[in-house]
């Protein structure tokens, strides 16, 4: 334990700063009674060691853990929950995005639009908050970022109360990556699916662009959280400090020759004003945009004398699902349909040729009319040998499409809840129970 | 009175079955055409309920899709329910002359690979009334 200087003015062994530290190096400096000139400091009753302190690392001025209990309030509330709440959505996010596929859409949108009401909040009290969860607090310039960097290399790196500028770089990355993935998932899916804010202005083609960006950024997302686990475990190690524990519990331990930020108030007052209003109307906003048909979805009702023919044998299918010569080719050889005579009078057959070929796949801007229209050649107009849909029903047994109640691969309605408007959308799909009869 | 319910609710019963103007109307011109006076259930009922060939491999068969019970729902190859093609259980049957001529030319196409006579309409048809 520190003790009072020497009355006499020599220092003693046990006057070293550093003394019961038990790190090898201060062992060996303490063996040699070599002292830091630095005279040790009082406060309060309290000793507060400024001397040279070597941790496992060769690091230098980090007092022992021991040698200072008192801790400072670092990160409120706000920024803890935000935090952790981030990490679940995110995590949330990834889950369904790699590894669930496109029925668990919904809960990955939702997620995702979590994560960014959060991180558009935390922006809001990176202005309002107080003095840790202030932008001001850690957003430095980039020679102090050089600096610091070069410092972490030499092993005299000081320490931070708040954000280092590493740490506080990664901040921002992670922020801006999460808001990036918001604005491209969002024209993903208002281009693909024609559903969220964007899905009345955004075509397919530009939609399954910016799925790749989307995707890009994930990964980049991905290497961010990882470097940012390791950062905060290797300031763990160089501080001798729990700071995944300081995320949880707020606390950070005083220690001399911190980086502190000057002390700021939170404003929680003028946060939820402008919180309330902001996200209220942001959200009505983004209804009203979500609720606007989309682009290039079919909304006429289907022509009555086809729903009629047409669903005697089988379901109705939506014509934006065949292209015109597929729609043109299948109607000339009605008298051997997938192996059925289905032939109609002329009459009829002309005017359902007119209707399906004046709304056929390359009059929609859906997906399916994008991937289910490309039908392969050996296997004429069906749409169960298209590569999209083998893909994407590799997962369904062949049992269950020949199982009560669904019977067959091509009744599409027995699963897809959107059969009749031909969307198809990932989140109406219900495989229907066994009839327990 | 209650025999007298008893007995009105009977004819309402035996009504489907019972003869139907339109129904009457497409068996008599099966007859003229196959030039008849009346046709056979017995035929009508070996033809609906026996195998054929000449058509599909998957519908050989009559009941391949409409079942051997006819008072049952059938089923097309890709599931869709067919109501059921006894008159007594399916009222509106054989009313329609264009969907009856429709679907023996699609149907026998089908099994037989060729169009049915107006004879084994003319059956078929009263086989399936007599059910």
């Amino acid at each position: 334990m520190p003790r009072r200087p020497n009355p006499t003015g020599k220092l003693m062994y046990a006057d070293h700063p550093n003394f019961g530290c038990r790190c090898l190096k201060c062992a060996v400096l303490q063996l040699s009674v070599h002292v830091d000139t630095t005279p040790v400091q009082y406060r309060r009753g309290r000793a507060r060691l400024n001397g040279v302190h070597h941790n496992r690392f060769g690091s230098v001025d980090m007092p022992h853990d021991s040698e200072n209990k008192k801790t400072a309030y670092v990160w409120d509330k706000f920024v803890r929950g935000f935090h952790w709440l981030l990490l679940v959505c995110i995590g949330v996010s990834l889950i369904s995005g790699y590894l669930l596929g496109a029925t668990w859409l919904q809960l990955h949108y939702i997620a995702g639009t979590v994560a960014v009401t959060l991180v558009a909040t935390r922006v809001l009290w990176g202005g309002l908050g107080p003095t840790y969860a202030r932008f001001s607090s850690f957003i430095t310039s980039t020679k102090t970022l050089r600096d610091h960097f070069d410092a972490l290399r030499a092993g005299t790196a000081s320490r931070h109360l708040g954000h280092n500028p590493l740490g506080a770089l990664m901040v921002l990355a992670l922020l801006a990556s999460v808001l990036g993935l918001g604005l491209t998932g969002t024209i993903a899916l208002g281009g693909i699916f024609k559903v969220g804010p964007l899905a009345f202005m955004t075509s397919f083609k530009v939609g399954s662009l910016v799925s790749y960006a989307h995707a890009f950024l994930a990964t980049v997302l991905m290497w961010l959280i990882g470097a940012h686990i390791a950062g905060a475990l290797f300031e763990s190690f160089r501080t001798r400090e729990n700071l995944p524990k300081s995320m949880v519990t707020g606390r950070k331990q005083i220690r001399v020759g911190d980086h502190a930020a000057p002390a700021k108030k939170a404003k929680p007052i003028m946060m939820t004003l402008v919180l309330i209003p902001l996200l209220g109307g942001t959200a009505y906003g983004l209804t009203n945009l979500a609720s606007k048909p989309g682009l290039g979805v079919p909304a006429y009702p289907l022509n009555k004398t086809y729903a009629a023919e047409c669903s005697e044998c089988h379901i109705a299918y939506h014509p934006s699902l065949l292209s015109t010569v597929d729609w043109q080719n299948l109607m000339a050889t009605l008298p051997n349909h997938f192996g059925e005579d289905a032939s109609l009078d002329p009459a009829t057959v002309s005017e359902l040729t007119d209707w399906l070929t004046a709304n056929a796949s390359e009059t929609a801007d859906t997906k399916p009319a994008h991937v289910l229209s490309l039908t392969n050649p050996a296997k004429p107009f069906a749409l169960t040998e298209t590569k999209f849909w083998i893909a994407t029903h590799q997962a369904v047994p062949a049992a269950t499409f020949s199982r009560p109640p669904i019977f067959a691969k091509s009744n599409c309605a027995a699963c897809h809840q959107d059969t009749a408007t031909g969307r198809y959308l990932p989140t109406n799909i219900e495989i229907p129970r066994k009839p327990t009869s | 009175m209650k025999i007298l319910f008893i007995a009105l609710s009977g004819l309402i019963v035996a009504q489907p079955t019972a003869a139907n103007p339109a129904r009457d109307a497409i068996l008599k011109s099966f007859a003229s055409e196959a030039g008849v006076s009346s046709f056979s259930a017995a035929a009508g009922k070996e033809f609906f309920q026996g195998t054929h060939q000449g058509g599909k491999p998957e519908s050989p068969s009559c009941t391949s899709c409409h079942t051997k019970n006819l008072r049952n729902q059938g089923r097309t190859r890709v599931g869709k329910v067919i109501e059921p093609m006894a008159v007594s259980a399916n009222p509106n049957r054989f009313t329609d002359p264009e969907k009856v001529a429709k679907w023996f030319r699609r149907n026998c196409n089908t099994v037989l690979g060729r169009e049915c006579s107006a004879a084994e309409k003319g059956n078929i048809l009263t086989y399936l009334m007599s059910q």
